[in-house]
């Protein structure tokens, strides 16, 4: 009981935060046809931003300023190198967001070096929730989830209830209308891109202060926020929601089971021959949590191609 | 000129709510010369799209030579011998011309897993591929990219590879659209030409072409075939003028 | 044309006199360019020739460099294949592991497909340290190159000449292949496998043989690797290895044949080079694989062949002018750039940092960089910089202004290079709209 409802929770805020840097992520791609390479560039930005600030500012000023300079930093992207590069097509787009996510982890390297930093939780936060079967839950983890969530109404409600959203969700959808009635549709894009960008920095500097800060924090969030847009299906935002839930729970659960398909031929009496075949029958689900995301990604690319909940096909 | 090679019999089509094809009977008999028309939206490419693999139908049988091919794949329907030409130029457009037509020729030739013939010292695949450039007299034009051609040379090229394969069945999707007069009254000819001895299904708006070149007129309206006949059937037809000659041959 | 065949023809040759002119290191230097080329040059089958864009090649560098180690026979055990044939099993396995990969992979197109690739490659990089019977666990597994034919091959000489003869081998292989009715059909794969299917032929199977050979070929890479250097561990999968063989790719240009090999030799090259040099040779590479991005989408390749095609139209003496200027630019753009991120790096190391910390509100130690002292305080330090980018730039325009001219002066001749620039715009052109199609 302990281990499931601990998982929950920590599965839970996972979950939230990886949906915090899908949310531009999927909406981009929606967008523009864009799947942004360099989009958890911006969440490392954001937490090395947000890490360098505190030495000068307070946590939470530190914090919201990241934010804003990782959003300029995603509108540069756009304005100044993607929409050069437009008339090429999606492929050459999809390069050079990589050849940028490359870059900019080399500059980190360049400037923090290549080791992790000591970018902490503060002191003042430093507390626990509630006591939980005699351990205490960190209230960092709670305001973490609390964020994500602060950000997903945020997010929903603008784009489902003011003028603002309807304009950026037809570009979504019908980008060559939306330029025919006469929106700015590039200044839309450029819009999206910055908040995108923004909201992968808010995420990296609060959970870059949890989780750790180092110069391959976005490659290796990469691939799995890559993966929670995929599955949710790309351009939807309940989906990423759904997805990165799934996710989070599925890896949070999977660390603590030590079963392994031996154990379930076990179950119907031939364990022992399928130990004798060893590899991958003797592999734990335990030692396998970080595959499970790929495992489910490729099914989902096969069986349902447009994601969990995707519109387009 | 008896049996039907091809014959669709009560196929139905939707999308979502949108019933686009409505129970559709139609037979194409050997070396007919066929045109479906219809007012727009009347599912005209739709039912190509059926006949050809790139959609399966919800119900219906299609025939094509005594064989069931309703929802096989694109390539096995070509196999069977049935080839199409699009709406919108779909060709190789950063290949030279020659090497858009040839790679339509070698497929009748089996060379796709053919991985070590130099394709160069492959005679009769260059000399058909010449002589369907030479058809539709793209021969000048053999080594332009084929993104390169003018849009009526472009629709020329579309037709030479949908002949490569020697079908025996050909189904036109609007060859004329976008076309001048003379460049309509050469592809007129060369249909002509290159049809003699197989079948033909075209959808065409030019009412000149579709009277000029056809044996027979199929009328197609919101998903149904109204009516089916010769070109002076079809002009006396009182539906048809209704429904939709009335619009636009008068007009 | 005699004029390429002539160069590669040379090319080889020297190839196969190089370690009798050059030294041990060298050498190695220079085999790991021909494993590099190989890698890129296979990658470049699906990539440029087949236009499926693959984040996991890394997967079959890895299954192929582990498949000879066991081929090898590992820690002792007896080799199942003499040492020169070694990389066949690499390329068996390859193969296999590609055509299963290709299958389900080349069922979807465009990001899609890349994306595939590349969480095919993650489920594999996550997995591997965990089967330690077929990758050997963190550690990973070693072997022993056995004598065969009469050669020890304990010198790196003999590993050179068996990596040259494979990799020339595999190289010619490809380029027949790209001669054959099926490359032929490859190069309509990326161009518009909607017709192809409509002409007739099975797309989704000739997209999987694509995926295949280009494994297969990429297997034989990872067992030149393996055998060079007798051991492998799962980081061979790490994801930085799909990233290098994109980026030298692409900066070597994609829709030339040699493109991707001179791209792959070159930054192989510049790397080995320069990593006594300098710690921050991956940024330059990110920042030349992005200028190319950006620029010159043609890459390397199509700047040769742009050069040889003006060369032909306007006489050298008018074009030289433009030439010279241009590399004048290009060198002071460059030098400003180095001299920036290398004084930033030194400036920012921890060692440095400590030493600024001790001068205690002073000012700070001077910074030793190309054989002089830079003081971070002063003026010039940052000043020179300035100075290379302004004049870098200054050159820019006036070689952009010389180029003018001299098109606007044979405006009327016939444009062939036009025709050249084209051929790279149209194909990634015809790409867009392709995937305009798919998302309609």
């Amino acid at each position: 009981m302990e281990y499931f409802t601990i998982s929950l929770l920590n599965g839970t805020v996972y979950g939230l935060l990886l949906f915090m840097v899908s949310a531009g992520l999927t909406l981009i791609f929606g967008m523009m046809g864009v799947l942004n390479f360099a989009h958890t560039s911006f969440y490392m930005l954001g937490a090395y931003f947000a890490y360098t600030l505190q030495k000068y500012i307070s946590f939470w000023p530190s914090i919201i300023l990241a934010t804003v300079l990782a959003g300029g930093g995603g509108i540069v992207v756009e304005r100044y190198f993607l929409r050069r590069v437009h008339r090429y097509g999606h492929a050459h787009e999809l390069l050079l967001t990589f050849g940028l996510s490359y870059i900019i982890a080399e500059l980190i390297k360049l400037f923090y070096g290549n080791y992790p930093t000591n970018y902490r939780v503060p002191e003042s936060l430093h507390f626990s929730a509630f006591q939980i079967f005699g351990t205490d839950y960190p209230v960092y983890r709670l305001l973490m989830g609390g964020i994500s969530l602060g950000m997903f109404l945020l997010v929903y409600l603008l784009l489902s209830r003011t003028r603002v959203g309807i304009v950026v969700r037809s570009a979504i959808y019908r980008p060559r209308m939306a330029e025919a009635l006469g929106h700015n549709v590039p200044l839309v894009f450029m819009g999206v891109f910055g908040v995108g960008a923004a909201l992968a920095g808010l995420a990296g500097a609060v959970a870059g202060a949890f989780y750790t800060t180092n110069p391959n924090m976005a490659l290796e969030l990469g691939v799995i926020v890559f993966v929670v847009v995929v599955v949710g299906g790309l351009g939807s935002l309940e989906g990423a929601m759904l997805a990165s839930l799934i996710i989070g729970l599925s890896s949070s659960f999977a660390v603590g089971i030590d079963l392994s398909l031996v154990d379930l031929f076990a179950f119907f009496g031939a364990g022992e021959w399928a130990q004798g075949l060893g590899g991958l029958m003797e592999l734990k689900v335990s030692s396998l949590s970080a595959t499970i995301p790929f495992a489910l990604m490729l099914i989902i690319l096969l069986v349902r191609p447009s994601g969990l909940l995707g519109e387009k096909g | 000129m008896t049996a039907p090679i091809l014959s669709m019999d009560a196929v139905h089509k939707s999308f979502g709510d949108a019933h686009i094809i409505r129970g559709v009977d139609i037979e194409l008999l050997a070396g007919e010369r066929r045109a479906v028309i219809g007012p727009n939206g009347a599912g005209k490419s739709t039912l190509f799209h059926l006949i050809s693999g790139q959609l399966k139908p919800d119900k219906g049988q299609i025939i094509l030579n005594d064989q069931e091919i309703q929802g096989l794949p694109p390539q096995r329907i070509n196999h069977l011998g049935l080839a199409r030409s699009f709406q919108i130029t779909n060709i190789f457009p950063g290949l030279t011309v020659f090497e858009n037509v040839r790679i339509a020729v070698s497929q009748r030739h089996g060379l796709q897993y053919s991985l070590w013939r130099l394709i160069d010292r492959i005679h009769n695949v260059s000399e058909q591929t010449d002589s369907i450039m030479e058809k539709v007299r793209l021969s000048a034009n053999r080594d332009t990219l084929a993104g390169e051609l003018s849009y009526s040379e472009q629709r020329a090229l579309e037709i030479g590879m949908t002949l490569a394969s020697d079908p025996r069945v050909i189904l036109l999707d609007e060859p004329m659209a976008g076309m001048s007069h003379e460049e309509t009254d050469y592809m007129v000819a060369l249909i002509r030409e290159v049809t003699q001895g197989r079948s033909l299904l075209i959808v065409e708006h030019d009412m000149d072409v579709v009277f000029s070149l056809s044996d027979r007129i199929s009328v197609l309206v919101y998903g149904e075939l109204i009516a089916t006949g010769t070109p002076d059937e079809i002009r006396n037809d009182s539906r048809v003028q209704e429904a939709y000659l009335g619009e636009e041959v008068s007009a | 044309m005699k004029h390429s065949r002539f160069l590669i023809l040379a090319a080889i040759v020297l190839l196969f006199a190089l370690p009798a002119i050059l030294s041990h290191s060298l050498v190695n230097a220079v085999n790991q360019m021909l494993i590099a080329a190989l890698f890129a040059c296979a990658f470049n089958l699906l990539c440029g020739q087949a236009g499926m864009l693959s984040f996991g090649h890394a997967a079959y560098f890895g299954i192929g460099a582990f498949a000879t180690l066991h081929a090898m026979g590992i820690m002792g055990q007896e080799s199942l294949l003499p040492t020169p044939l070694l990389p066949l099993a690499g390329a068996c396995v390859g193969f296999l592991s590609g055509l299963a990969a290709g299958w389900f992979s080349t069922k979807r197109t465009g990001v899609y497909f890349s994306m595939i690739t590349l969480a095919l490659a993650e489920l594999l990089h996550t997995m591997a340290p965990h089967l330690r019977s077929l990758f050997g666990g963190e550690a990973g597994l070693s072997g022993m190159r056995y004598p065969a034919l009469g050669l020890t091959f304990g010198s790196d000489i003999h590993v050179y000449y068996l990596t040259l003869v494979w990799v020339l081998g595999a190289i010619g292989l490809q380029y027949y292949i790209t001669l054959t009715p099926y490359g032929r059909l490859v190069l309509a794969l990326r161009e518009n496998s909607h017709r192809l299917s409509f002409l007739g032929y099975n797309v989704h199977h000739l997209g999987t043989l694509t995926f295949a050979l280009s494994a297969m070929l990429t297997g034989i890479a990872g067992g030149l690797q393996a055998i060079s250097i007798e051991a492998s561990n799962y980081a061979i999968f790490d994801m930085h290895l799909s990233s290098e063989v994109v980026l030298n790719t692409y900066i070597g240009g994609v829709n030339v044949f040699l493109g991707p090999i001179l791209g792959a030799a070159v930054m192989t090259f510049f790397g080995n080079a320069a990593s006594d040099l300098t710690r921050n040779w991956l940024l330059y590479k990110g920042i030349i694989f992005v200028l190319v991005m950006m620029f010159m989408p043609t890459g390397i390749a199509g700047l040769v062949m742009m050069l040889t095609a003006n060369l032909r139209k306007y006489s050298a003496l008018l074009l030289w002018p433009v030439l010279l200027l241009s590399c004048i630019a290009t060198f002071l753009l460059t030098m400003g750039t180095v001299f920036t991120v290398e004084m930033m790096q030194r400036i920012l190391s921890q060692d440095y940092q400590m030493l600024a910390q001790m001068s205690d509100g002073g000012e700070w130690p001077p910074v030793q960089l190309f054989g002089r002292q830079w003081l971070p305080g002063s003026l010039i330090s940052w000043g020179l910089p300035v100075v290379l980018f302004v004049a870098g730039g200054y050159f820019v325009k006036l070689a952009k202004n010389r180029w003018r001219v001299l098109q606007e002066a044979s405006s009327d001749q016939s444009s062939e290079t036009d025709s050249i620039h084209n051929l790279g715009e149209m194909t990634t052109e015809s790409e867009h709209e392709l995937n305009e199609r798919e998302k309609a």
